[in-house]
């Protein structure tokens, strides 16, 4: 067995099949859809560039998208840079605690998030205690719900570079002369930039891709006529069987919605790497004043209080919903199904993204000069950057148009699930093995290792850890999936989807049960993340 | 018990010829170390050896038969990294193992072999101690014995004590050496400093841009260097240049401003341009004693054992002395010494194709 797999014909191969797949089953499927605008202009045309109403609703849910995105991204930076300086540079009693509380979010998939985030800000009929029970605009309500689980996320990556930038930078800014306010202004925030841009990235199309929690907070506060980009998509995915007309709309708002991303991706690199920070001037007197005296005590107080009321508490607010409302008497059996239904669709998901998307880690990650693999590192990007239901009503077309494989519901929601948690996988693993230094490696195949005795026990002991939370991340996106689930497959029962479908007929209580049963699942997995990620820490 | 021969290795990365036409010949049971600067192609070599690089043209021989074919592992040539590489999730006695255990060898085998390797590199009490436990010596026998023990009797040693202090670097050179003379390996040792060449090396091969300068015992290397270039870079030298007058007894070379100096017979014919090298350690100062010239001392650096005398010439040129620390006193800064060395000390060298400070350019 190992004899046959080490032949340089056999290995040959395997390279040419993992790199076969993620072309024909990660990247193909996700951008498919662009061909439709060349294919079937025709009925674009007819359905959509002429019919004003159309038009009308689609352009104001791409702009409605976009706009979300854009302002969910400035509040996140304005809030989260001060919290990933208090995180990295201050130390304080509950540091610890603190750090624990930012990821919290993550923990909570999106569409319970979305629930849980109406009922404390929206106003509704439920009448929860303590609830906010105001905000009326539907574009504000998920505005605040998508800075509640894209905040983690621009905190996070700020602060992975913050840590980075040492530290005596500013304080030999200081010696200078400089105030705290302005060596931290001028010297350390021009050296943010990359951390600025992974975040930015992150969080706008973190917000971009966000399906079920904005449905779910729509349809929370009963509202009829808003529209996401990623909205409309699974709403007309569900009405396309009565009416074909809708093909057209849904590809081209598909569309629309990569081709945006994709150049926006493209401009954000540019611009922030391009263009430098305008922060040389200094204004000697109010920078000492601000840095002094109440001004950083107001600052950080502000910091918590926005993480606490922006996120924490509407992230579990659906606890104190639950334990107040009036319970109803409701069947269990459909909700179990669902969720081990989801169970069953994010443990393949995660198999074949580890099976398929660590052999491809490993081939980009050590084949960093050659053209093909530079390619291939770029492209593993694009499925993050696409919108979920984009990517899922592009792959389901391409399936169901092609009689390669059958199209079984079961089937095609596992492909579209691959497709965007296996480039999760890639950037993980591909990080680990570049930090292993290839003399392991190399010194083992010269003791007489094969190739994949090299791997197996020189390198994978190494990585395991990182392959690990690669795994936890791919398994928990696939679980809280919504849009890319509903895009493929319109009447998919997974556990998002039928919380969804619960709350759309006012079934709030059972809902409100159904999210704590994922929160709780959800939770655990993080937790092992964590244990996993720090065992690699300590090491 | 391999022997190794590379015939017209030729390899480049972007533009740089890492080995360009690279000839050369290991004999069996020898310890070769390939010695040249930084950049000269003595890694690549090694990769390439070993099966880790595939050379744009030319033919590796093992034993005889080329190797082309053969994967990395079927060589049977271990590799020792400047880093060890030791894998850091194993202990010192499954590093150790690492070969045998991919081989699947018997137990009792793997037990023989590893009492004898950790006897061998005395570290009988660690083997269960995990790499960051261990200092930097240890960690480099753990290597060693790492690469004894897989059965390989090829051993590739990469710089393999660059990572270690001076003093303990020295104190393996001799180690180092008799056991891999004990256990009748083929060695191929590549580093870039000269002393170790010539304190451990059987033969020692000169690289430089990928070419092989010259191959020869130490004593060879050393007495009779083929080109200025190896004459500088195993010992550094003071070098002249001028026209050959006489080629026996001694070669006479005369300098431009007409200086006559004396050198090694050779074979030069009268009239042709040369170059006279000396080492600095074999070039005598002295006030008394008459020399080829007279220098004026600018400075001297005491190192301890000797004295290193940096000098400027009439013709304000300079060259460098090195001379036993018991001449303390007897020369000081501002002194006007004669130059002098012996005429079997001096090599002679046609002049370079390119000029001599081309030639001597490292890099």
């Amino acid at each position: 067995m190992i004899a046959v797999i080490s032949r340089k014909r056999f290995r040959t191969g395997w390279t040419a099949f993992i790199i076969l797949f993620f072309l024909l089953f990660v990247i193909l499927p996700t951008v498919y859809i662009l061909s439709y605008a060349v294919t079937d202009w025709g009925s674009i045309d007819t359905y959509v560039l002429n019919d004003p109403e159309m038009m009308e609703m689609i352009t104001n849910a791409i702009i409605a998208s976009f706009e979300i995105a854009g302002i969910v991204t400035l509040i996140d930076i304005v809030v989260g840079l001060p919290m990933a300086w208090m995180l990295v540079r201050k130390d304080f009693k509950g540091k610890k605690f603190l750090d624990t509380l930012i990821d919290m979010p993550l923990a909570v998939p999106t569409a319970a998030l979305g629930f849980s985030s109406a009922i404390f800000f929206a106003q509704t009929d439920l009448n929860v205690p303590f609830a906010l029970n105001s905000i009326t605009s539907p574009l504000l309500l998920i505005i605040l719900l998508h800075v509640v689980f894209s905040y983690p996320y621009m905190v996070r990556s700020l602060s992975a570079i913050l840590v980075q930038i040492d530290q005596t930078y500013e304080t030999a800014g200081r010696t200078l002369g400089a105030s705290p306010l302005a060596a931290a202004r001028t010297i350390t925030l021009p050296l943010f930039r990359a951390g600025l841009v992974t975040g930015i990235i992150l969080c706008f199309s973190r917000s971009l891709s966000e399906t079920g929690g904005t449905m779910i907070a729509l349809a929370t506060m009963n509202n009829v006529g808003f529209a996401t980009g990623p909205t409309l998509i699974g709403d007309w995915k569900s009405n396309l069987v009565s009416n074909p007309d809708l093909a057209a709309p849904l590809a081209f708002v598909s569309i629309l919605l990569i081709i945006l991303s994709l150049i926006l991706l493209v401009v954000i690199k540019l611009i922030l790497m391009k263009v430098h920070l305008p922060m040389g001037r200094i204004w000697p007197r109010p920078e000492r004043i601000f840095s002094r005296g109440l001004f950083p005590k107001a600052k950080d107080g502000l910091t918590v209080f926005f993480l606490v009321i922006l996120v924490l508490i509407p992230s579990f607010f659906i606890f104190t919903y639950v334990a107040t409302a009036t319970p109803t008497s409701f069947d269990w059996g459909p909700f179990l199904d669902s969720l081990v239904y989801s169970f069953l669709i994010a443990g393949i998901v995660t198999v074949i993204d580890i099976a398929l998307g660590v052999p491809m880690a490993v081939y980009i990650a050590k084949n960093r000069t050659g053209k093909i693999s530079e390619v291939l590192d770029v492209l593993v990007n694009v499925p993050l950057i696409v919108p979920t239901a984009a990517l899922g009503y592009s792959l389901g077309v391409f399936w169901t148009g092609q009689n390669l494989i059958p199209t079984w519901d079961v089937l095609l929601i596992i492909l579209a699930h691959v497709a965007f948690t296996y480039p999760l996988v890639v950037r993980n693993v591909a990080g680990a093995v570049e930090e292993v230094d290839p003399a392991f490696e190399e010194t083992a195949r010269t003791l007489g290792a094969k190739p994949i005795q090299g791997f197996s026990r020189v390198l994978y002991p190494v990585i395991k850890s990182s392959i690990l939370a690669g795994a936890i991340m791919a398994f928990t996106r696939s679980l809280g999936e919504t849009g890319a689930t509903q895009a493929v497959v319109a009447d998919a029962m997974t556990a998002p989807v039928y919380i969804v479908t619960l709350i759309r007929s006012s079934d709030y209580y059972v809902a409100g049960l159904a999210c704590i049963v994922l929160i709780i699942v959800s939770y655990v997995a993080m937790l092992a993340l964590r244990y996993v990620t720090n065992g690699r820490r300590s090491n | 018990m391999p022997t190794v021969k590379l015939i017209g290795l030729k390899k480049s990365f972007d533009y740089i010829n890492a080995a360009d036409g690279l000839d050369l010949e290991v004999h069996d049971g020898e310890y070769l170390c390939l010695l040249g600067p930084t950049g000269a192609g003595k890694t690549t070599a090694l990769r390439m050896i070993s099966g880790l690089l595939t050379p744009d043209e030319g033919q590796i021989l093992l034993d005889g038969k080329d190797c082309a074919h053969l994967e990395v592992e079927e060589r049977k040539a271990a590799l020792l990294s400047q880093t060890y590489a030791l894998f850091p999730n194993l202990t010192v006695e499954d590093n150790i193992l690492f070969g045998l255990n991919i081989r699947g060898a018997a137990a009792e085998v793997k037990e023989r072999v590893l009492i004898n390797m950790l006897d061998l590199v005395r570290l009988s009490g660690r083997s269960d101690a995990f790499p960051f436990e261990l200092s930097g010596g240890m960690q480099q026998r753990t290597a060693l014995a790492r690469a004894l023990a897989s059965g390989a009797d090829l051993l590739l040693l990469d710089e393999p004590l660059r990572a270690l202090d001076a003093r303990l670097r020295i104190s393996l050179r001799v180690e180092l050496r008799s056991l891999v003379k004990t256990l009748k390996m083929t060695a191929i040792h590549v580093t870039h400093d000269h002393d170790e060449a010539l304190v451990m090396a059987d033969r020692v091969a000169i690289i430089r841009n990928g070419r092989i300068l010259q191959v020869g015992t130490p004593e060879e290397i050393w007495d009779n260097p083929a080109t200025p270039f190896v004459a500088n870079f195993v010992g550094q030298c003071n070098f002249f240049t001028g026209e050959v007058l006489e080629n026996e007894p001694y070669t006479v070379l005369r300098t431009k401003d007409g200086m006559l100096l004396k050198g090694r017979p050779s074979k030069l014919p009268k009239g042709s341009e040369a170059v006279l090298g000396v080492k600095i350690g074999n070039t005598d100062v002295s006030k008394e004693r008459s020399g080829y010239m007279s220098a004026k001392v600018e400075r001297i650096i005491f190192e301890g054992r000797n004295l290193h005398c940096d000098l400027m010439m009439d013709n304000g040129h300079r060259l460098s002395a090195k001379v036993p620390s018991w001449k303390r006193g007897k020369v000081s800064v501002g002194d006007k010494v004669n130059v002098s060395w012996e005429e079997t000390k001096g090599a002679v060298f046609p002049m370079p194709a390119g000029g001599l400070e081309q030639e001597l350019k490292v890099e």
